[in-house]
């Protein structure tokens, strides 16, 4: 198939053995001399160690833990806070303490009931509103980063504001359930040891198991599986697993495989974020804003991971899509004591939206304006200056995007016809809700120049065909199909003799980790660079390498210290309208119609894009308002899928989606990052279609039907 | 010793009468078509057909299916209907990770070789025990539909 | 070191009462509740103590007869196998349809989810208002129970070691005239477990309330349902009045009792328990009267 236009969607590279269920898994894997590992995990939320007792372990048993960690005890991915096996200190329920390793998973599940521990309990932090409080206590605060204009000079305008108001919001739990649980198999081998399993980033990976075997380069290497689901849950989660194969390994000289049980995997990995937000909004007597003070608190978990990155993207999103006159910003990643929270598509991004767009949702109803026609307003334009003084310097289409919803929707019509129905009828209610949003493109600042440093490397055989080397994982999210096909019409080949064969650390450089709709982006340019190049030196018959490296785009540097800058390269945007109705008696919301309209700069492949609106969205949706996820006393309390209640097929809806076409100069062809902006608008457009159903207001998501019926119990209180 | 039709071929096993279907078609038969992704019957994903109806492999202890046909992905794959559900899956996007595809292809033919033609709440009910969380189902719920039309005829009830 | 696991798989329904009567045994039907239930790990077989009983293939508890008004259902029928059966009343096929999803409906049975007797049954709101009976069979003979007698607690039934439920019997089911709404409330659309669960049910003669009956699931041990509050309707006519929707609302408030777990709250559930009668109350007596 030679390719015409890019994006015209071309069959997808996995199809064959993922249809037939014959492309292994990690859990599909098996190899000589293999055992099986189990954790033993802390059953308290915090406190230290006094003695472990082991029961008598058979022959082909063992323990392995802290004291068999060559390099030092961390899982290596910012901060030194991680253990790989906790062996002092305790912080959360369910942190890995020891692993036994045997043959038989019976008899190991048995043995894990056996092994006695004597801890000292200490008090600990479960909630976010008691890490609040306690938030000036040493270790309590992880990160913290405030920015925008004076508090000075906002008081100033506060001073000669007609009102002032404050809404506080909160955010809860998100799992990610991938439907392949994790799973990791450490491979022994007399020189090396591989890890292979489910994960998005193996340069993570790498440097962490170099850090904890305090072993040379040559001696670990990492192999990407075919990945059942990512979506941030094995972003740095899988570092820790690696960890515990590799030294299993390494101590038993044996092969060890890790793979969780899905109530295990759900209790122990990391989740979204819960989050508060705080807003305080300057209104002139218009409803007009004058200045807006946020305060974002994010709960960390018990480690701080890549809290403090996380809760970066959450501030830069703080603003939304507004340009508001005067801003101010302030965030921290408090302490708890609970499973450590990680990325999850969006990486903060999904709070701050559902936050900001509750908020001007707020406040227009004040102002008594449409929503829509309060947000737009507001809406930021090419040329405008970000919240950090950085610049929407390319085009931005979200009026044509907005006008296109309007008109597709019948907005205006819809909401006549629903408050009639509403009127009309006693137990359903109809709503139509919005929202806009943007997403930051790749790493924040100056990540990719400083820390990334991606390469990438095309590989030509003496037969003529390409390879792609790179490091970046395709879990589902399709860049098998569409890296290879950049590489394939760059060359003019057709796209099946581009090959793109799972990554393995000893073949490919680092291109960077699979993350922040950065790898269409980043890496696809780099991959059409490099086949440029390579087509400019091409010799038939030849083998041939051509690698190449990141160029930064010249833009205002980034200084994470002020946090002022450029933070990303480039912004993808993004408009859905939904329609609910809200059964009054039980609080539950069905979804009606949902409409998105996207501009990702360029689609590489239309269909594999669809997967991404559609699943994105998906998820999304049910951040809004069905997938709920809580810790009592420091203990997930949904370990099953049904009683977190991710959508089935009938919760969903078609989605009527659209993409706009904005080619940005440093993607490739035009692209830009999709992956993660597809999530954020589902949240708060859920919201605000609830809202407008019920004509209520809401301060936190996920809207449960629990929340709802209090809320109408409320308003029936105060009516009565 | 309990015996039973795996795939068409005639099977014993000295497996625990509890053991559950799902972990003896993996490791007795290394059939790794179905995937283990709950062990709760709530996600589908280790879907087979026993005596021509879609079940949870994990939820049955072998003991109970003693003498019964039992089909795995890998037993309808060199099929007519098959090739109809691939061909239908590549060309509507239904596959992303690919972790649920086995599962929601048997839940596919299932419901395919009930209703010929559904509609597409008939469609999304067929597929609603199998979790999906890359697609958000639109694609898979439109390749089902796509198969339906691609193989009339096909589908025909016996 | 394997301990040998003992499973039982006959043929007759005869020779499982003779075993039954033998040893106590735990009986498996479809096994999609047991097999959760005594789940291990990943890829170890679920940790069942006494021997087992398969019973889910026997012919004699998988027919469904029509005896005079009454059905009678085998205990071993599938969900999916009631679903095609014209003789199962609709609001009890609306019921199943909630139930998980195909591949459960296809090996789940009545009688496994009565004797389960889960708080959150999906079916037993019906069956109570349905004022179902089971017959139990053991090698000594028949005796027919109430399903509100059989079940005693979260997961505790009447039942016998060496008995077997081989029948539901919902009598006079069949008749004319009743008019019978079920809900199911769950946190989405498919494979979900009830948080609250409601069937009423009312039969009227001209405008005169012959028989009422309601039953809630999912907000007790077992399904709510009271004869009293129940007997405070009839021999009234419909529309029935706001005053008595009040009292009965008010009678149900005090006995329904529910906790907060991991899938609601005990507010949620009353107040959507109370909306749900309310409005059966309110609407389904109209619909009635027009």
């Amino acid at each position: 198939m030679n390719l015409k236009n890019i994006s015209t969607s071309v069959p997808k590279k996995d199809h064959k053995g993922k249809v037939s269920g014959q492309l292994a898994y990690i859990s599909d894997v098996k190899v000589e001399n293999m055992v099986y590992g189990v954790l033993y995990r802390s059953p308290i939320a915090y406190g230290k160690i006094k003695s472990i007792q082991l029961p008598d372990l058979p022959e082909g048993y063992e323990a392995v833990g802290a004291e068999h960690i060559t390099g030092p005890n961390y899982v290596k991915i910012i901060k030194e806070d991680q253990p790989i096996f906790a062996n002092e200190w305790v912080n959360y329920i369910g942190e890995p303490i020891l692993m036994l390793v045997g043959k038989d998973l019976d008899i190991l599940y048995r043995l894990l009931d056996e092994v006695k521990m004597e801890l000292e309990e200490h008090q600990a932090i479960f909630t976010l509103d008691e890490a609040i409080k306690q938030k000036s206590s040493p270790g309590v605060t992880m990160a913290s980063y405030e920015f925008g204009e004076s508090l000075e000079s906002i008081s100033a305008i506060e001073q000669g504001a007609c009102q002032i108001i404050e809404e506080e919001y909160n955010t809860g739990y998100q799992e990610h359930v991938y439907l392949e649980p994790q799973g990791m198999l450490g491979i022994y081998k007399e020189d090396e040891i591989v890890v292979q399993g489910s994960m998005q980033c193996l340069y993570y990976i790498k440097n962490a198991l170099i850090t904890a075997l305090a072993c040379g380069d040559d001696d670990v290497r990492v192999v990407q599986s075919p990945t059942g689901g990512g979506f941030g849950g094995k972003e740095e989660f899988p570092s820790m697993m690696a960890c515990h194969v590799a030294v299993a390994a390494k101590a038993v000289k044996k092969s060890v495989m890790l793979v969780f049980d899905r109530s295990e995997d759900m209790v122990v990995t990391t989740k979204r974020h819960p989050a508060k937000l705080k807003y305080r909004t300057a209104l002139d007597k218009e409803g007009n804003i004058m200045s807006m003070c946020v305060e974002v608190f994010l709960d960390g978990g018990a480690n701080v991971g890549l809290s403090s990155v996380v809760l970066q993207r959450a501030l830069l999103n703080s603003a939304g899509v507004y340009k508001i006159p005067h801003f101010h910003a302030k965030g921290y990643v408090l302490k708890t004591n609970t499973v450590p929270n990680g990325a999850f598509r969006g990486f903060g991004a999904p709070q701050s939206f559902a936050g900001i767009e509750s908020h001007i949702g707020h406040l227009s109803k004040r102002a008594n304006i449409d929503p829509l026609d309060y947000k737009r307003k507001y809406l930021v334009q090419q040329g405008d200056p970000t919240i950090t003084k950085g610049n929407f310097r390319d085009p931005i289409l979200m009026e044509d995007m907005i006008e296109d919803l309007l008109n597709a929707s019948n907005y205006k019509k819809k909401k006549a016809e629903f408050q009639t129905f509403n009127q009309q009828n006693q137990r359903y209610k109809k709503g139509i809700g919005t929202s806009l949003f943007l997403h930051g493109c790749g790493f924040t600042g100056s990540g990719e120049r400083d820390h990334i440093k991606a390469k990438v490397k095309l590989y030509k055989s003496k037969d003529n065909q390409v390879s792609l080397k790179i490091s970046n994982s395709d879990m589902g999210q399709g860049i098998f199909t569409t890296l290879s096909k950049i590489v394939a019409k760059e060359l003019d080949l057709p796209y099946e003799e581009v090959l793109y064969p799972y990554p393995d650390t000893k073949e490919v450089p680092d291109s960077g980790p699979t993350v922040a709709s950065r790898t269409t982006m980043i890496v696809g340019k780099l991959l059409e660079r490099a086949a440029k190049k390579l087509k400019a030196q091409w010799l038939t018959g030849v083998e041939q390498e051509v690698t190449e490296d990141y160029v930064h785009r010249e833009m205002i540097p980034w200084d994470e210290k002020t946090f002022t800058g450029d933070a990303y390269p480039a912004y993808s945007w993004g408009v859905n309208f939904v329609e609910v109705e809200v059964d009054t008696l039980t609080g539950n919301v069905k979804l009606e119609k949902v409409y998105a309209n996207y501009e990702v700069g360029k689609v590489i492949d239309d269909r594999v894009m669809k997967g991404q609106i559609d699943g994105g969205l998906a998820q999304g949706l049910a951040y809004g308002y069905l997938e709920k996820m809580t810790s009592k006393e420091g203990r997930i309390q949904q370990k099953s899928i049904t009683d977190y209640g991710p959508p089935t097929s009938m919760d969903v809806v078609t989605i009527q989606s659209k993409v706009f076409d904005n080619p940005y100069a440093d993607g490739p062809y035009g692209a830009k990052g999709a992956g993660e902006l597809t999530l954020i608008g589902g949240a708060p457009a859920v919201q605000a279609a609830i809202e407008d159903a019920l004509q209520t207001s809401f301060q936190q998501i996920p809207i449960t039907p629990e929340v709802i019926i209090e809320s109408l119990w409320m308003k029936e209180g105060e009516e009565g | 010793m309990i015996k039973f039709n795996l795939n068409g071929r005639k099977i014993e096993t000295d497996a625990p009468p509890t053991a559950r279907l799902l972990d003896v078609i993996r490791e007795d038969f290394t059939l790794i078509g179905t995937k283990e992704g709950c062990g709760e019957g709530e996600c589908g994903a280790c879907s087979v057909f026993v005596n021509n109806l879609l079940q949870n492999s994990c939820l049955i202890p072998i003991g109970s299916i003693d003498g019964a046909e039992v089909v795995t992905i890998e037993g309808i794959m060199e099929s007519d209907q098959f090739k109809i559900l691939d061909e239908s899956y590549s060309e509507a996007g239904g596959v992303q990770c690919g972790y649920c595809i086995p599962g929601m292809v048997m839940a596919s033919a299932a419901l395919l070789s009930q209703n010929p033609h559904p509609s597409e709440d008939e469609i999304r009910e067929g597929i609603s025990g199998n979790l999906c969380r890359c697609t958000g189902y639109n694609m898979i719920v439109e390749a089902i539909n796509m198969a339906a039309k691609k193989g009339d005829g096909l589908w025909k009830k016996q | 070191m394997e301990e040998t696991i003992i499973a039982y798989r006959f043929d007759r329904l005869e020779e499982t009462l003779s075993q039954l009567n033998k040893a106590n045994c735990a009986i498996v039907a479809g096994g999609t509740d047991v097999m959760v239930m005594h789940k291990s790990r990943r890829g170890v077989p679920p940790k069942i103590t006494k021997p087992i009983i398969f019973i889910d293939h026997l012919l004699e508890l998988k027919q469904v007869n029509q005896n005079g008004n009454d059905l009678h259902i085998g205990a071993c029928c599938t969900y999916s196998e009631l679903l095609r059966d014209p003789l199962i009343p609709m609001p009890l096929k609306k019921a199943i349809k909630t139930i998980a999803a195909p591949a459960i409906r296809n090996r789940g049975t009545l009688g496994g989810n009565i004797c389960n007797a889960s708080p959150a049954g999906d079916t037993l709101p019906l069956l109570y208002v349905y004022n179902a009976k089971l017959l139990l069979r053991s090698v000594n003979g028949d005796r027919i129970v109430p399903i509100c007698e059989f079940i005693q607690g979260v997961r505790r039934v009447q039942r016998e070691p060496n008995e077997i439920l081989t029948e539901i019997i919902l009598p006079s089911v069949l008749e004319e005239g009743a008019h019978v709404v079920f809900e199911k409330v769950g946190n989405r659309n498919a494979d979900a477990i009830a948080k609250v669960g409601f069937a009423g049910y009312i039969r009227t003669k001209g405008a005169v309330i012959e028989d009422v009956r309601f039953a809630f699931g999912a907000v007790g041990p077992t399904m709510i349902r009271s004869n009293e509050i129940e007997k405070k309707l009839l021999g009234k006519t419909i529309p029935v009045t706001d005053m008595d929707i009040a009292k009965v609302v008010a009678a149900f408030d005090k006995i329904i009792k529910p906790i907060d777990d991991q899938r609601s709250t005990a507010i949620y559930r009353k107040t959507v328990a109370l909306n749900l009668l309310r409005y059966f109350l309110t609407n389904s007596t109209h619909i009635q009267h027009i």
